[in-house]
């Protein structure tokens, strides 16, 4: 047995003992979180915002290892059940809130806060999550006002917290590939001249919600929704919202700017409420913008209806002089084309930068199970020209890469991973403030209807 | 009718059964032949792979198990080459055309499992062509080994 006597405990020795105690106590429950088996990569996350869209995040975000849901948050019961009901199911222990500010105040340890509630709520709630010293993922659009997303950048800045936009086609692998192998990596699109997109969507009815679960007009106030039907229907009301350029057109034209990697100079748009009876927002409407490239102008043109799907569905089509990338979230509706004048591209199916269709648009003939492999076969009567001044068809060719996940996983690994590792966001909130002004300037040029400039500075929150 | 009528309808008679002959016995053969070609080659490892892939193929749309796939996929190659030199050469017609017309009631069984409609109707052709075949049998000329 020592002898305490013999060593009398001086004061630096309490001092250091007395520090390495305080910094256990601190890393306490880092140190359980790995103690539970999830190891020190677990990552505390809160939602706000458990709709539509919160609900896709929190599904995608319940296949990626190590992140722990400790709070979900609504005003509304029905979407806050809803949500902690599904990540009790998943093993998570959620605690509901219906008030950001209080689970802000309540839930101390909390990494980051996924924001998925109305536009004209993500300023409000996203400062407020970074000034408590939390990181976010918030849905697109950043605001329904400039000054709103300005102060989303602001507040990550000075806060020094992690600000992820949810344009997710920034993190998607085909979307990758198509911009650094093949647009801008080996240029095979020649000079990019024209951009045209679309989101068609077809009509649909307004929401309703169950008899009996309607919020009161006293609570609806508080929150600043003037009633039910525009609480559940925000998208097609000023006040709340963007509009369908904002819903739908914000993730297309984000990727013109991301892809061409300018923004625009210039915008002229149309659009009404030409079928809607019920909507403030205009359901057609088409913007034309000038990007001023270092090649040359290319001239993009965007088109969203939720009135048809007719037209093709969603997809953003890049047009060179020696290829062309119809591109979309939907693998069916991608498809690379050559040009006749441009070089083979055979070389660039062995490094695997594109690849011969074996199905759809380009494919052989589809040969049944039984039947002999490679036998050609006589074809219909070859396509007469129409027009002598019709040029050589272009060949289809693929994108040999797939998304094996939700659509939106990719995306909130990238900012899982910026967490626990330092990786560069994929959209932070400056890069998404550009496409925050890009699309509000739609609904400015259709409001004033002629063609609004924008200037350098407009881009830099 | 008169003598020189009655001639030349058997003249006729003789070039339509000349005709199903040739056409039935070209057919056969060179459908034999073309299960032995891959990739412009032509070999017995080819056969067996072209014959791998049908017998697994019809097996596999169907009910029909592969012990009664393979071995029909295995042999209908070499039967077609056999039945079209037969026809071509006249060895046994009114056999071999019913050999022929067997052999295509077979192969459209295996299209019918698999609900393969145009293929029937397809390989039906070949059937009628045959029955068309046995029943001008009596005008079989230019034939080596008689019926």
């Amino acid at each position: 047995m020592s002898d305490l006597s013999s060593s009398p405990l001086t004061r630096r020795d309490f001092l250091s003992t007395s520090a390495k105690l305080g910094a256990f106590i601190a890393a306490a429950p880092y140190v359980a979180r790995g103690a539970d088996g999830t190891g020190s990569d677990q990552v505390n996350v809160a939602v706000i915002g458990c709709g539509e869209q919160g609900r896709i995040l929190i599904n995608a975000a319940l296949k990626i290892p190590g992140v722990r849901f400790k709070a979900v948050c609504d005003i509304w019961p029905v979407n806050r059940n809803y949500a902690e009901n599904i990540l009790k199911k998943f093993g998570h222990d959620p605690k509901p809130f219906e008030d950001y500010r209080e689970l802000l105040a309540t839930v101390k340890d909390i990494d980051a806060v996924i924001i998925a509630t109305p536009d004209f709520k993500h300023a409000e709630h996203t400062v407020a999550a970074l000034k408590a010293g939390k990181h976010v993922y918030c849905e697109k659009l950043m605001s329904n006002t400039v000054e709103g997303a300005r102060s989303m950048v602001v507040a990550s800045r000075e806060t020094k917290k992690l600000l992820q936009l949810g344009h997710q086609r920034r993190s998607n692998p085909r979307y990758q590939h198509a911009k650094d192998k093949i647009v801008t990596g080996n240029r095979l699109l020649g000079r990019i001249t024209n951009i045209t997109g679309e989101w068609h969507r077809a009509v649909s009815a307004d929401l309703g919600f169950p008899v009996g679960k309607g919020l009161t007009d006293a609570k609806l106030a508080e929150y600043g929704y003037a009633n039910m039907h525009e609480f559940r229907n925000w998208r097609w009301f000023k006040k709340y919202a963007g509009g369908p350029m904002s819903d739908l057109g914000a993730h297309q034209i984000d990727v013109y700017n991301w892809m061409l990697g300018v923004n625009p100079r210039s915008c002229m748009a149309s659009g009404g409420v030409d079928y809607y009876k019920t909507h403030e927002w205009y359901d057609n409407a088409i913007a034309i913008f000038e990007y001023p490239t270092k090649e040359g102008i290319v001239r993009a043109t965007y088109n969203v209806l939720t009135t048809t799907s007719a037209g093709g569905g969603y997809h953003e089509y890049f047009m060179g002089d020696e290829g062309a990338l119809k591109i979309s979230e939907s693998p069916k509706a991608t498809k690379l084309y050559r040009e006749a004048r441009a070089p083979e591209w055979e070389e660039w199916t062995t490094k695997g930068v594109v690849a011969a269709p074996l199905s759809g648009e380009g494919a052989p003939p589809a040969v049944k199970p039984w039947e002999k492999v490679g036998v050609k076969k006589l074809g219909g009567p070859s396509k007469a020209t129409v027009d002598v001044r019709e040029t050589a068809a272009l060949s289809a060719w693929d994108i040999p890469v797939t998304l094996d996940k939700a659509i939106h996983q990719p995306h909130l690994e990238n900012f899982f991973d910026a967490i626990r590792k330092g990786t560069p966001l994929n959209c932070s909130g400056e890069s998404a403030f550009a496409t925050a002004v890009t699309i509000l300037k739609i609904n400015e040029a259709v409001a004033a209807q002629k063609t609004l400039t924008f200037a350098p500075g407009d881009f830099i929150a | 009718m008169s003598e020189s009528s009655s001639n030349d309808t058997r003249c006729a008679y003789t070039y339509a059964f000349f005709l199903i002959r040739l056409w039935l016995g070209l057919r056969a053969l060179f459908a034999g032949l073309e299960k032995f070609e891959k990739g412009g080659a032509y070999s017995f490892t080819a056969y067996y792979e072209n014959m791998g892939r049908m017998a697994s193929g019809i097996t596999g749309a169907s009910f029909l198990p592969l012990w009664t796939t393979r071995p029909f996929a295995h042999s209908i190659g070499y039967l077609l080459i056999l039945v079209g030199v037969t026809l071509l050469l006249g060895i046994k017609t009114r056999l071999t055309l019913l050999a022929h017309g067997l052999l295509y009631v077979a192969l459209s069984f295996g299209l019918m499992v698999v609900q393969e409609g145009e293929g029937v109707a397809w390989l039906g052709m070949h059937v009628i062509l045959a029955i068309g075949g046995l029943l001008l049998m009596q005008h079989n000329r230019f034939a080596l080994v008689r019926d």
